[in-house]
């Protein structure tokens, strides 16, 4: 009988964690206890209450930020890149909140019953951001897949809500099997799931391992499809279309979030020496990604079908920071910068797409439908409105001093560090065709006749999220250099 | 004599496939997803293979949490197939198709 011991866990590198864990429970309880015949007023509380939790998990990471370490005998690594990806996920959940407590109501859904799976699937996020070997990974983003899955079908009345869930969910569990099968072989080949010690164990893999390859392949493409990389992106337009609205903006920037998070832990933290061999693999799959997403992108009348194709696209963007690692420990900085620049452009996306889908919200909320048409001269009708969506839609395109620009900025200047410059033309090319689509939606709003007036609807949350989101774009793009110097510690 | 490490490797790769091709070419939501369940069982028996060959307890914790997660997944997946098929009386993938560009 071998002799079992549990390793110690600081528990003040999981603090966020609890805030949350805690968070989940009271809205638990809260439904429990809540009479249905005072829903709406229960409702507004639990999204105070909400934002409350994940506020204060947010501003826990200022006092547990000196207490970076490996902890838990391996399995919890609280360092900068868990950091700064608890900051992208925290300030996510938030703005989450903020854009759908009016709308969940008014759609006449159960806001409790979505808060409550909201925060399973931000703690699922956090899980992976904090994972220091692969059952965390898994467990990480199985909690924060499967319950995106219900957020997907939450609409009742919706049969496309359902048929939306329903893809995601066929293609993101035949997904987990993939990357399973994939951590298996990393087990079998390595010998242990702890990821510093598949980086020990990594270097005396002699390569074109067979199996290393295998391994390496099926994790690439399981992860491929949790961040919706071309050729597995076949569940993301239909999903994303199908979601109600707020639901839609959540998974394009967090789960998108946890799935980059798994990738940069399971390759760069654990298959740091096989990097010659998935590195190739990255920068087939951003050139791929990034073009199929925005020419399709192109030909979309639906503003949120269009959103959906530009988030596969800015995918591929992402993508491309992953892709200009490079092999050597004398790469530190360099590599930082390169994985630093992917981490800025989750956080920059982040702020950018909730705001652009805020603003579907809006409309859809005052009874307009997701059409092109229904942007028509939106510029006077409900001037605020397109000034927020110029500004989402200008930092989409990479328009100067937005966020959307210094997280290109960033790539590029990345990609061109690693020799990769016909990279950096493609992405720079990309961009270029995006502006057609994004440059469009603005056009439609301020050169097109309005058809009908915007219906009056009370909306203060989602007013306050598009206030945070469209302030935050322009702020933190202008004051970028705090951020990107937070983000490219991350391999410290 | 005992079958060496790659008869269950060989055993699961085969039931993988099997349940990849499956996955790729049926219409029918339920034999789709029966075929991911058995994905998710193929990496079970390699988990606990590899465990088993290099005397690691590992291998066999990281299954029970592949069965563990394929039950919470089961309970999602169908509750979504039930609420789609009192809509439209179908679990035909191919008849499922109102989403298109």
């Amino acid at each position: 009988m071998p002799d079992v011991s549990f390793p110690p866990i600081h528990y003040v590198t999981v603090v966020p964690h609890l805030i949350v864990t805690g968070l989940a429970v009271v809205l638990l309880l809260m439904d429990a206890v809540s009479r249905r015949s005072r829903a709406a007023r229960v409702g507004q509380i639990a999204s105070l209450v909400s934002v409350i939790g994940y506020g204060a998990a947010l501003v826990s990471l200022l006092f547990t930020y000196d207490h970076r370490q490996v902890t838990g005998g391996g399995s919890i690594r609280y360092d900068y890149m868990a950091i700064f990806f608890l900051i992208v996920m925290l300030s996510t959940a938030l703005l989450t909140v903020l854009v759908s407590a009016n709308f969940v109501q008014l759609q006449s859904m159960s806001l409790l019953e979505y808060l409550v799976i909201l925060s399973f699937s931000v703690l699922g996020m956090m899980v992976v951001a904090i994972a220091g070997d692969l059952i965390m990974v898994f467990i990480g983003i199985e909690l924060t897949s499967i319950a995106v899955y219900v957020l997907t079908g939450f609409s009742r009345q919706s049969r496309i809500s359902h048929e939306g869930a329903l893809k995601y969910f066929l293609l993101g569990s035949f997904a987990t099997g993939i990357l399973i099968y994939g951590m298996a072989w990393t087990f079998g080949i390595a010998g242990t799931i702890n990821l510093d010690a598949i980086r020990t164990a990594g270097a005396s893999i002699a390569t074109g391992n067979p199996s290393l390859l295998l391994a390496l392949l099926l994790l690439v493409v399981g992860l491929g499809f949790k961040i919706a990389a071309v050729p597995f992106h076949m569940w993301t337009p239909d999903a994303y279309h199908g979601a109600p609205t707020p639901v839609t903006a959540f998974m394009s920037v967090g789960p998108k979030a946890a799935g980059f998070a798994a990738m940069l832990r399971v390759l760069v933290n654990g298959w740091t020496p096989a990097a010659d061999q998935w590195v190739p693999l990255v920068i087939v799959l951003s050139v791929i990604t990034m073009t199929f997403g925005n020419i399709v992108a192109v030909a979309q009348n639906n503003v949120k079908r269009m959103l959906a194709y530009s988030s596969i696209a800015h995918t591929g963007y992402m993508l491309v920071g992953l892709a200009s690692y490079q092999v050597g420990a004398s790469k530190m900085d360099f590599n930082g910068r390169a994985i630093g620049a992917l981490l800025f452009y989750t956080f920059a996306y982040a702020f950018t797409n909730i705001g652009a889908f805020s603003i579907l919200t809006w409309m859809q909320a005052r009874g307009r439908g997701t059409n092109i048409e229904s942007f028509r001269g939106l510029a006077t009708t409900a001037p605020g409105a397109a000034i927020a969506m110029t500004i989402f839609m200008a930092s989409l395109m990479g328009v100067p001093p937005l966020l959307g620009f210094f997280a290109k900025y960033y790539i590029i200047v990345a990609a061109i560090n690693a020799n990769l410059t016909w990279l950096a033309v493609i992405v720079a090319l990309n961009s270029a065709v995006s502006a057609y689509f994004y440059l469009r939606v603005v056009a439609v709003m301020y050169f097109r006749e309005p058809d009908r007036q915007i219906v009056p609807q009370r909306t203060s949350w989602l007013g306050l999220g598009l206030a945070v989101s469209s302030l935050g774009t322009v702020l933190f793009g202008v004051f970028s250099g705090p951020v990107f110097d937070l983000a490219r510690k991350v391999l410290l | 004599m005992h079958p060496g490490l790659e008869w269950y490797l060989s055993l699961s790769a085969v039931l993988f496939v099997i349940g990849l091709i499956g996955v790729l070419t049926r219409r029918n939501v339920l034999v789709i997803f029966m075929c991911v369940e058995m994905m998710l069982n193929a990496v079970n028996i390699s988990f606990i293979a590899f465990g088993r060959a290099i005397s690691s307890a590992t291998g066999q914790v990281f299954a029970l949490f592949v069965i563990t997660v394929a039950a919470a997944e089961a309970a999602v997946g169908l509750a979504i197939v039930i609420a789609l098929a009192r809509r439209q009386d179908t679990v035909d993938v191919g008849r499922i198709d109102t989403l298109r560009e």
